[in-house]
């Protein structure tokens, strides 16, 4: 075999690698081009190969292999160029093949007319050719001379109608130029025995190669599957054995001696080896060189799908996006702006990095985002810019694009609208946004566009479900589930909580409607919102009633808060344009875990009373809660403070009075009980250690918790003998009555929560709430002892009156179970050293 | 990118689609950009302290309610901040004031400040004029760096000197002169330099006021016989010219003609501006074997619109000025009554076949806003299937009524001609004038004069007297006016005596006023008839 006989062995490999890989690819006219340019190619350099090694000894075969190839070469060539040129030439098309089609039949037929087979002139080099020819050579040189000229004028009015594509066919040209130096240099002496021509023939092939592959006319993913590369190895290693056979055969059997028999075996088994061995090398000669980013590719976008598919926040899929692109795309920094479901307009929602600018806002009548609108395409903002739609863009508009430096914008689209716009800047290493990128990033797009979608559906309903519709702050359910959350994560840390009440309300809407209520609470939502911040959870807890929730929150800084919420809420209607409004003011109360209470129950049921006693210092306040006597009113100075409570009081009374007495006139009982639990309350109460304003409010709640039986008949009010069920349940009802009538009384609603848990019981089962423990509200509690001891001292229609000391025991064995079991104690201590003096009860009433 | 780069690394469909691609838009579109452009403009205009002053506490929170409550302006309105150069007062820094003749106006002259933004647009529109001239096509156009041009516009501080140098940023094209030679010469020095460089390097492109191309290109042959020596002057011709040369020298001689520009020329873009284009463009073509794009630009409006390949109307640009119409009824009612404010349309609201008197706001930090140029367009249609467009086309008609401008040199008005009496002081008692066209399609002015009776009897009053006699004053009152003989040599006056008494006796048979300048062709027809004259049309 020729010493050169590889290099045309090589040629050939190549030129079958890229034939199958080809043949198995999608096909288009350009491809097909190819492929017949690539099999002229083949032909030639086996013909070639055949004759420099003597194969079969058949060199005529293979000397007219060649030739016939190597004339068919330039027709080939011109079919490739006029396709990839789209200069379609059909006439001329079929005069060159007609005449390419004649030369090699004449040439064959006259048995080298043109050139014949050559004389082989065989060297320790290799084989040398001395060809013959005579002067009709020159036919088919000339013929062959005008087809290189026509594909060179069909390159030169391609890229003159087309000045960007000088770069994309360079490749061609340098191919071409190649492979006429290699052919013409085939004839110089210095190359006698190198196949310098079937060199260029590869450089030219592969040149044409890299000029399709950036025309983007495949995909290396597509063309080089695994059965190609088994296919190729095969015809590889068949060629190589082929080629071997002679030159090992003899000296395989001497080796393997007995065994020689089995050669056959050997060899096969040697073949499939070398297949597999060939086989592993092109693989990961293909994986690692070219088709490694396409692969990378592919599994980032797998992993990026698996990853949103496992999110409904809306903000991890972005973070996810701005990754992937980023590590595929090598973009520098990429925004992306979601659309406002209000303003229709396209802020900022995620970038690169936290420190990049987010203020930009892409208006929803802004170009950029019109065009996307109606294009759903990736483009180029230097494509973009040549649109006649980018001159609507405002100089301030544009601007900030070319800060931004964005070079590709990317749109998420929902199936039927923008939903968001992808920007990215340039690439790290300065490299341009290809067709290929392009389509990637639009499978990108459309991935998380639906994942973003989802998300978003997700998002609105949870909000919805979690805030409420007015103030868009936390509703009551969340409110608790929030208090309770961090209730649970506290730690060691202060929990404090702030309920806002809005004096007067009902009268405030009554004055201006509710529309106008309705937007009060709007600005006082925005304010409370404001103030807390990212510090704490606002919540509407009660329709005129805000809840703040503090995470390590003290009492004093809860304090200072709960004062600039309620100055500003004060000052909220004072501007001009308000003037005819009605200032509308809050009381504020504020309860701390562990200070105030031990748990949520207590938190809110103190926080609760804070605010009455907010209501009861005349509104327009802010007091903190403590079971202790120190309650420090947060406004004004104490004495005034006093003075006005004193006056408050008076008011009250007088109202307490009236009420007491409209019961006084159906149900005389009624009203001497009521005063004798006043009295015993509020001794309890004060031995209790309770401040003024809670004994104040023992004192009225004492008055009027009875109120309801009002409207119980008087048939049941004054029934002697055992009660039915019925008239019980009637009886029942008069708690909810009493509230009923208290509740329009907005300046005594403080005292609700004595008198609807005044029949609730220590142990649980008591009515109509069926509260246990401390979760009955402290006044309720000494109501509760108040209420039952009166009632086991003074005579009744069923029964006469208890002595003392039954009393006192049914005291102490239902301590724990129906009263409170200290205040019990307590009460019973004061019964026991005379503080507490018995009071007369002559008339009867059930109870 | 510039355009010159543009051209040598893009398609041509792309550079096409940077600066024709507005050619494209749906009417919708265009109305979007102008909107949208507007709405910019209104921020940064009223901003500005001129847009405060004028203002004056009106809305101008949207495009809509600024149209509905602020009046339609002439550059009286201006005239303060922009005579005083006043560019603190602007919504964007001037980079270059232009200068243009204020007729009529307190003041000789009227400027125009131009800002970075401005010149822009200004730059991009110009080039897409260059590429429409030279456009046989949608795409297929042929301009190339080095290309020729011979230039027959003045230099700054006027309008056209901006194209120059503008150009000149974006592609290098060859000016015959080169344009700093030519700002120092006169206006016919010029165009010999012109000529005689275009015979030794060719001319590829020509941009002129219609009548001055006419004018020079008629005297073409004359000049190309005077330039000295024949044979020396033939050394100096490119061979391609000589061979044309001496191709032509022997078909004028069998033909017994003049050499005219296209025996020697092939233009491959052919632009002309200004005032009564049409009554050269059939001249011209015959001349120069290519008919002219039309392009449309004034001082104040910068360069807004041009015609196409087809030379069938032209397309206003959508980013350099925001375009209102007033219907030519609008028009005469607010010159009726000038404290009317005429009622103005959109683009979208033009109809077909209707006069309109143009309004621009000029955009992206201009002065002018709700501005009267003073130009008067017919609207000619929605599209054309020849060209694929479906925008409105403009044929630009002439400068309003009250102002009679002869080929784009001069503009006389009512003012103007008052003065001229005065100056004279010929007894008139009373006149009017029209703009009126020959029989070859050439404009000129007619003056309609009855003289006070007792004058006839003691005074030489003949037309051929009082024309002499009107010329001399004209021309000392209006250079632009001297420049109409000196330049394209045309005597533009014609004068009619009335017989005494003719005004006196038109009125009392009951007839309204006539318009001073320009009257309407219905009334100068009456009037005319009944004077028992020929009658001849004019524009209106």
């Amino acid at each position: 075999m020729s010493s050169y006989a590889p290099i045309s062995m090589v040629a050939l490999f190549c030129y079958i690698c890229l034939l199958m890989a080809f043949l198995a690819s999608k096909k288009t006219r350009l491809i097909r081009s190819f492929i017949f340019l690539l099999a002229v190619l083949s032909l030639w350099t086996l013909g070639s190969l055949g004759l420099r090694t003597g194969f079969l000894d058949l060199p005529g075969f293979w000397f007219y292999m060649s030739i016939d190839a190597l004339f068919f070469l330039c027709f080939a060539y011109f079919r490739f160029i006029s396709e990839y040129t789209g200069i379609k030439a059909p006439a001329p098309g079929r005069l060159w093949l007609i005449g390419t089609v004649i030369i090699v039949i004449v040439n064959t037929v006259t048995q080298g007319l043109f050139i014949g087979t050559p004389d082989i002139i065989k060297t320790a080099e290799g084989a040398s050719y001395v060809y013959h020819t005579s002067w009709p050579i020159i036919i088919p040189l000339v013929f062959c001379a005008i087809i290189v000229a026509h594909c060179i004028w069909l390159l030169i009015a391609y890229s003159r109608d087309n000045t960007a594509v000088g770069r994309q066919i360079a490749p061609i040209v340098i191919g071409m130029l190649c492979l006429l130096f290699g052919n013409a240099a085939a004839s110089l002496p210095v190359f006698r025995a190198f196949p310098i021509d079937i060199i260029s023939g590869v450089v030219n092939a592969v040149m044409i190669f890299i000029a399709l592959y950036k025309r983007r006319l495949f995909k290396l993913t597509l063309l080089v599957s695994r059965n190609v590369c088994y296919l190729i190895s095969i015809v590889f290693t068949a060629l190589a054995f082929t080629m071997a056979v002679d030159r090992f055969e003899a000296p395989l059997i001497r080796a393997l001696g007995g065994l020689g028999r089995y050669y056959v075996v050997f060899a096969a088994l040697a073949f499939l080896l070398a297949v597999l061995a060939v086989n592993f090398l092109i693989s990961r000669f293909v994986n690692h060189v070219f088709i490694r980013s396409e692969l990378a590719q592919a599994d980032d976008l797998s992993d990026f799908s698996q990853n949103i598919s496992k999110t409904l926040n809306a903000d991890e899929i972005l973070i996810q996006l701005t990754r992937i692109i980023e590590k595929t795309m090598h973009t520098e920094k990429v925004y992306i702006c979601l659309k406002d479901s209000e303003t229709g307009d396209f802020p900022i929602a995620q970038s690169s990095s936290p420190l990049d600018e987010r203020t930009i806002l892409l208006s929803k009548d802004n170009p950029l985002v019109l065009w996307m609108g109606r294009n759903k395409d990736c483009i180029l903002m230097n494509q973009l810019k040549k649109l006649p739609i980018y001159k609507a863009m405002w100089e301030k508009e544009k601007n900030q694009i070319a800060q931004m430096q964005v070079e590709c914008l990317l749109p998420l689209v929902d199936e039927q609208s923008l939903i968001g716009l992808v920007l990215l800047t340039g690439k790290v290493k300065k490299g341009q946004y290809t067709i290929q990128d392009q389509t990637y990033l639009q499978q990108l797009a459309s991935m998380s566009s639906m994942a973003i979608k989802n998300s978003r559906m997700y998002e609105k309903a949870y909000r919805e479900a979690r805030t409420d519709s007015l103030t868009g702050l936390l509703n009551r359910n969340y409110f608790l589930e929030t208090l309770k959350e961090e209730y649970g994560r506290r730690g060691d840390r202060e929990l404090t909580l702030i309920f806002i009440d809005l004096d007067d309300f009902s009268l405030y809407n009554q004055l201006y409607g509710s529309q106008e209520g309705d937007v009060a609470l709007q600005r006082a939502a925005g304010i409370i919102t404001a103030s807390v911040g990212a510090n704490g959870h606002v919540a509407r807890y009660e329709g005129k009633i805000f809840a703040v929730i503090l995470p390590g929150y003290d009492t004093r800084m809860a304090c200072n808060l709960a004062e600039t919420i309620r100055v500003q809420i004060k000052d909220m209607n004072s501007r001009a344009r308000d003037y005819a409004i009605k200032t509308l003011t809050c009381s504020c109360g504020i309860c701390t875990i562990p200070l105030g209470a031990s748990n949520v129950r207590q938190l809110i049921s103190n926080t609760n009373l804070a605010v009455y006693n907010a209501k009861r210092n005349g509104k327009n306040c802010t007091r903190t809660y403590s079971e202790g006597p120190v309650d420090q009113p947060t406004t004004a100075d104490p004495s005034a403070t006093k003075r006005h409570k004193a006056g408050i009081y008076q008011a009250y009374a007088d109202t307490v009075y009236a009420l007491t007495a409209a019961i006084d006139t159906k149900d005389h009982y009624t009203f001497q009980h009521s005063q004798n639990v006043c009295y015993y309350a509020t001794a309890l109460a004060k031995a209790y250690g309770q401040d003024e304003d809670c004994v104040e409010i023992v004192k009225e709640a004492a008055l009027l918790h009875d109120i309801g039986k009002i409207g119980v008949p008087e048939n049941i009010l004054g029934k002697k003998g055992r009660l039915t069920q019925e008239e019980f349940d009637i009886i029942k009802k008069h708690v909810e009555q009493s509230i009923n009538i208290i509740r329009y009384l907005p300046s005594l609603d403080y005292v609700i929560p004595a008198v609807l848990g005044h029949h609730e019981r220590y142990d649980g089962t008591g009515y109509p709430r069926g509260l246990k423990g401390e979760e009955i509200p402290l006044q309720a509690r000494i109501l509760c002892v108040a209420d039952s001891f009166d009632a086991m001292m003074t005579k009744r229609s069923y029964k006469d009156p208890y002595p003392l000391d039954y009393a006192i025991s049914q005291l102490d064995q239902c301590a724990g179970k129906q009263f409170d079991p200290v205040l019990a104690r307590v009460f019973i201590g004061l019964l026991r050293d005379g503080t507490v003096e018995i009071k007369p009860g002559s008339f009867e009433e059930k109870s | 990118m510039k355009f010159e780069r543009k051209l040598k690394e893009l398609n041509k469909e792309e550079v096409w689609s940077d600066y024709c691609g507005f050619l494209d838009l749906s009417v919708e579109d265009f109305m979007l950009i102008q909107n949208r452009l507007m709405a910019e403009q209104i921020d940064l205009w009223s901003h500005s302290r001129l847009g405060q002053s004028l203002l004056d506490g009106r809305d101008c929170s949207s495009v809509e309610s600024f149209r509905r409550t602020f009046p339609l302006t002439t550059y009286e309105d201006y005239a303060d901040v922009l005579l005083m150069k006043r560019g603190d007062m602007l919504p964007d820094q001037p980079i270059v004031w232009i200068q243009t003749t204020w007729e009529g106006g307190r003041h000789p002259v009227k400027l125009a400040p131009y800002s970075r933004s401005m010149l822009e647009t200004y730059k991009d529109n110009v080039i897409s004029c260059l590429i429409l001239s030279t456009s046989t096509g949608k795409g297929e156009f042929d301009v190339n760096t080095g290309d020729t041009m011979l230039y027959g516009l003045a230099p700054l501080p006027y309008a056209t000197g901006l194209l120059p140098l503008l150009l000149d940023d974006e592609i290098h094209l060859e000016f015959l002169p080169p344009v700093k030679e030519a700002e120092k010469m006169s206006f016919s020095e010029r165009n010999k330099k012109g000529f005689k460089l275009g015979m030794k390097k060719g001319i590829d492109l020509f941009f002129a006021v219609g009548s001055v191309t006419y004018y020079i290109s008629k005297s073409f042959g004359a000049m190309a016989g005077k330039s000295g020596s024949k044979l020396k002057a033939m050394t100096k011709f490119s061979p391609l010219i000589l061979m044309r040369y001496l191709q032509a020298r022997s078909l004028c001689r069998r033909e017994k003609r003049e050499l005219i520009p296209k025996d020697l020329f092939r233009l491959k873009g052919f632009m002309c501006a200004g005032t009564d284009n049409r009554c050269y463009k059939d001249d011209l073509e015959k001349l120069w074997g290519i008919r002219p794009v039309e392009v449309f630009a004034g001082t104040e409006p910068g360069c807004m619109g041009c015609e196409t390949w087809a030379r069938n109307g032209l397309y206003f640009y959508p980013d350099s000025n925001f375009f209102e119409f007033i219907p030519f009824r609008e028009m005469e009612k607010n010159e009726e009554d000038p404290t009317y404010q005429p009622r103005t349309l959109l683009m979208d609201e033009v109809k077909e076949g209707e006069m309109y008197e143009l309004v621009i706001s000029v955009l992206k930090g201009g002065a002018f806003m709700r501005y009267r140029v003073g130009d008067v367009y017919r609207c000619l249609g929605f599209g054309s299937r020849e060209e694929g467009t479906v925008l409105p086309r403009f044929e630009y008609l002439d400068r309003v009524p009250s102002i009679i401008d002869i080929a784009g040199f001069t503009r006389i008005t009512e003012n103007s001609i008052n003065t001229v009496i005065d100056l004279a002081g010929i007894p008139v008692e009373d006149w009017f004038a029209c703009k009126e066209f020959s029989d070859d399609n050439r404009p000129y002015m007619h003056l309609y004069i009855e003289l006070k009776a007792e004058s006839i009897k003691h005074s030489a009053m003949t037309c051929e007297l009082l024309r002499e006699h009107f010329s001399v004053y004209f021309k000392y009152l209006d250079n632009d006016y001297q420049d109409l003989k000196k330049i394209l040599g045309i005597d533009p006056l014609k004068i009619t005596i009335l017989m005494t008494g003719s005004f006196k006796k038109y009125y009392e048979t009951g007839a309204g006023r006539m318009r001073k300048i320009n009257p309407s062709s219905h009334d100068k027809r009456i009037f005319l008839k009944f004077c028992e004259l020929p009658y001849r049309g004019g524009v209106y």
